[in-house]
């Protein structure tokens, strides 16, 4: 190793900065395509299996009032079969649960009345128990709930209305953030809707 | 409180600390934070008391669970028994099972399981508690932990929900899944629903083996104070604690937080302040430090029961506690030699 | 550390008697965090020797240039270079385990073992002992870590590899392994169990 001479060490840092960044500068560009394949593809995957019976979908695009500024833009799915009717719609909904936030696709029926289903898609919940959020014994539930009044939870207790789940043993903080982040977006998404699904186009 | 001890009574003086612990063990350097009065011919006599001692809990928890609770404990205790032979053997060390701290170990960890629990997992509770609990230290008189709370941890975490599914009293047979109840602890915090003291006091509530009846603790506990191998300090510290913080909660808002009593009563309080807190090995040896070890768990235990995720805090505070116990007995050394106040 | 020792034993070394997670305790974060399972394990061990290997190759060939007033920072910054070429390989080619990883791709920057062999042995080694020394200690990462993962996979979920080995209806899995205190544990005791098979077989001899 040489002596140390600012004008080395400055030198010795920027050459080995330069060189990082230019080889990782080309690398991103090469992977940055399927990486957003890949993000798409999730997507995709998570609209189809919460809308039974949709064959394409097309994005709806709102923006709406929220807390931050300058309000939110929202994207809806809406599912369309293999005829061109509406089937549902499918849109993500977010909220911190017991361990992180918990990221989700809902699905909900061209009639706005009820879920078509449900896709957990992040979530850092315990494993063992609130993980359990991700599992079909937990996300089924949700298809056919009544979004109305709003969706509420059972814990131990078999659900008796149409609006009720059964919250997972043990973790009823993380089906409580489902639930509730559930039912705040569904609220947004009904106040875009609405009028459309008024209109006759469902 | 005697899960295993090496010492006689409890008024052992500070002025023992420093003594070689244990004695027998002759590894190099041992960081011990009991005195260790060899006195090997009691250690029988102590812990066959406070077998006798925990036997009218027993027998409640029989009582109102039947054939599960008795299977519980006899599993427990087999399993605890077992496995201190195996790692004494394996270790080529001389068996203490005649010493029945496996026992007490095994009827304690019995006692702090709900009695739905599979038989499989007591057994997975007690291996745990003499292996990872006692042994890992060096066995009897080394361990930092009670042995029987940390098995009932590693329990808790293995199985959070079989640890917390409980059944009324009265419930026979195997078949758990159709009922479950929810202790009072769970309906003071969740549903804020209040149990009457006298339920609380005679153990007609669900909960696990050794929570539902305070009447047979406290019958057990007290007949370890009059045989003198019980400090009363430590019970008296904690419970008190648990009464005078709940209570402050209780005076600010009556109708949100529960009554120093039902602190006292609910739960696990009454077993973990007169056979765990007590523990001889993992409490402190200085009458102020067993002062602060009682209260500041029992306020532990208040601060997990209201404003924690669970509803019962007595394992962890006791838990926690126990694993300060060497600093608390460097900070309250006397200056002199001998004890300066009882 | 001489010169005196063949290549073999430079790759040798890593696996066994200076191994990382169990003889030397380097790297536990990600030892620690991303095993609760097999295929977590076998991911980060990779990555991790993906990125050994890199830039343990990388700072012996430029041992020579870099004063040593700033070898330290030159090294972090090679390492972070390739610690963010295996997380983009990961999120393009792998996004299930590149999500299961989480932020501990990125962390690998951080983990000691690797900037232990840029600077105890790759900045006073040439090029090919030093690829062979990252080597070995890459091995002896993941398979610690494979180990690990294994025996949480089994006991937290009943499952190797995704492979369920005891349904749940014989068997409870015992949630605490897959949560941090059953890695500690599980860490804890095959530590105790290598000292104890090391001693014993010295005793032997």
């Amino acid at each position: 190793m040489k002596n140390s001479s600012p004008l080395g060490m400055i030198l010795a840092l920027t050459v080995t900065a330069v060189v990082i960044g230019a080889i990782l500068a080309g690398f991103y560009q090469l992977v940055e395509p399927r990486i957003e394949a890949n993000r798409l593809a999730e997507e995709k995957r998570a609209i189809f299996s919460v809308l039974e019976g949709a064959e394409t979908y097309d994005v709806i695009e709102r923006e709406v009032p929220s807390d931050k500024k300058g309000g939110e833009i929202i994207r809806i799915f809406r599912g369309l079969d293999a005829d061109g009717r509406t089937v549902g719609y499918a849109f993500i909904a977010e909220g911190p649960g017991f361990a992180g936030i918990i990221r989700m696709m809902v699905g909900l029926n061209f009639d706005l009345e009820t879920l078509s289903g449900l896709k957990v898609m992040e979530q850092v919940e315990t494993p063992g128990l609130g993980n359990k959020i991700g599992e079909e014994k937990f996300e089924g539930q949700f298809k056919g709930v009544a979004i109305r009044p709003r969706i509420e939870y059972l814990k131990n207790k078999k659900p008796v209305k149409p609006n009720q789940i059964q919250a997972i043993t043990g973790a009823t903080i993380s089906s409580k953030a489902v639930v509730d982040a559930i039912n705040k977006r569904v609220e947004t998404i009904l106040s875009v809707l609405g009028p459309q699904a008024a209109a006759g186009e469902g | 409180m005697m899960d295993k001890t090496r010492q006689v009574g409890e008024e052992s003086k500070a002025g023992a600390r420093g003594s070689t612990p244990g004695g027998s063990g002759d590894g190099p350097l041992i960081v011990s934070s009991s005195p260790h009065l060899l006195t090997a011919d009691n250690i029988p006599k102590i812990m066959h008391s406070v077998v006798a001692a925990l036997l009218p809990a027993c027998a409640v928890s029989i009582y109102f669970f039947g054939i599960r609770a008795l299977l519980l404990i006899a599993v427990s205790v087999a399993a605890c028994i077992a496995t201190e032979r195996a790692i004494q053997r394996f270790l080529g060390k001389p068996s203490t099972i005649a010493d029945g701290s496996a026992i007490i170990t095994g009827i304690l960890l019995a006692l702090t399981l709900p009695p739905s629990f599979p038989l499989l997992g007591a057994v997975l509770g007690s291996v745990f508690a003499i292996a990872i609990g006692k042994h890992i230290f060096g066995g009897l008189g080394y361990n930092i932990f009670n042995p029987a709370l940390l098995g009932r941890a590693f329990l808790q975490a293995a199985y959070p929900v079989l640890i917390t599914t409980w059944v009324e009293p009265f419930t026979r047979g195997f078949d758990v899944d159709a009922i479950a109840a929810a202790t009072p602890l769970a309906l003071m915090k969740f549903e804020g629903q209040m149990t009457p003291h006298l339920d609380l006091l005679f153990g007609n509530i669900s909960g696990s083996l050794g929570e539902t009846s305070a009447v047979a603790i406290i019958i057990g506990g007290l007949y370890l104070r009059y045989k003198g191998y019980i400090n009363w300090k430590l019970p008296l510290g904690y419970l008190g604690s648990m009464a005078f913080f709940g209570g402050i909660f209780w005076l600010m808002n009556p109708s949100r937080y529960p009554d120093p009593l039902f602190h006292v009563l609910a739960g696990g309080a009454m077993l973990g302040a007169w056979f765990m807190v007590t523990d001889m090995v993992t409490s402190p040896t200085t009458p102020k430090g067993q002062w602060i070890f009682a209260i500041a768990a029992g306020a532990i235990a208040v601060i997990i029961r209201l404003f924690g995720g669970l509803p019962e805090g007595v394992m962890y505070s006791i838990l926690l506690l126990n694993s300060v116990v060497p600093l608390i007995n460097r900070w309250t050394r006397p200056k002199v030699f001998g004890e300066v106040s009882s | 550390m001489t010169s005196q020792r063949t290549l073999f034993q430079e790759f040798k070394k890593g696996i066994w008697a200076e191994n990382p997670v169990i003889k030397m305790l380097l790297g536990m974060c990600p030892a620690l965090a991303v095993t609760n399972s097999a295929v977590n394990g076998l991911a980060m061990g990779l990555a991790s020797t993906f990125v050994v290997i890199c830039s343990s190759a990388i700072v012996s060939i430029i041992r020579r240039f870099v004063p040593g007033g700033v070898r330290i920072p030159t090294y972090i910054i090679i390492i972070a270079g390739f610690v963010t070429l295996a997380d983009l390989f990961l999120r393009a080619y792998f996004p299930v385990i590149s999500k299961a990883l989480g932020p501990y791709v990125p962390l690998i920057v951080v983990n000691c073992m690797i900037m232990g062999r840029a600077e105890f042995f790759a900045s006073k080694h040439p090029v090919v002992p030093s690829i062979l020394d990252a080597l070995g200690t890459g091995t002896g990462f993941v398979w610690v870590l494979v180990v690990l993962g294994s025996i949480r996979e089994i006991l937290g979920s009943g499952s190797i590899f995704g492979v369920t080995l005891l349904s749940e209806r014989i068997y409870t899995p015992w949630v605490v392994m897959i949560l941090p205190a059953g890695a500690f544990l599980s860490l804890g005791l095959l530590i105790a169990l290598i000292n104890y098979l090391t001693q014993r077989r010295q005793g032997a001899h």
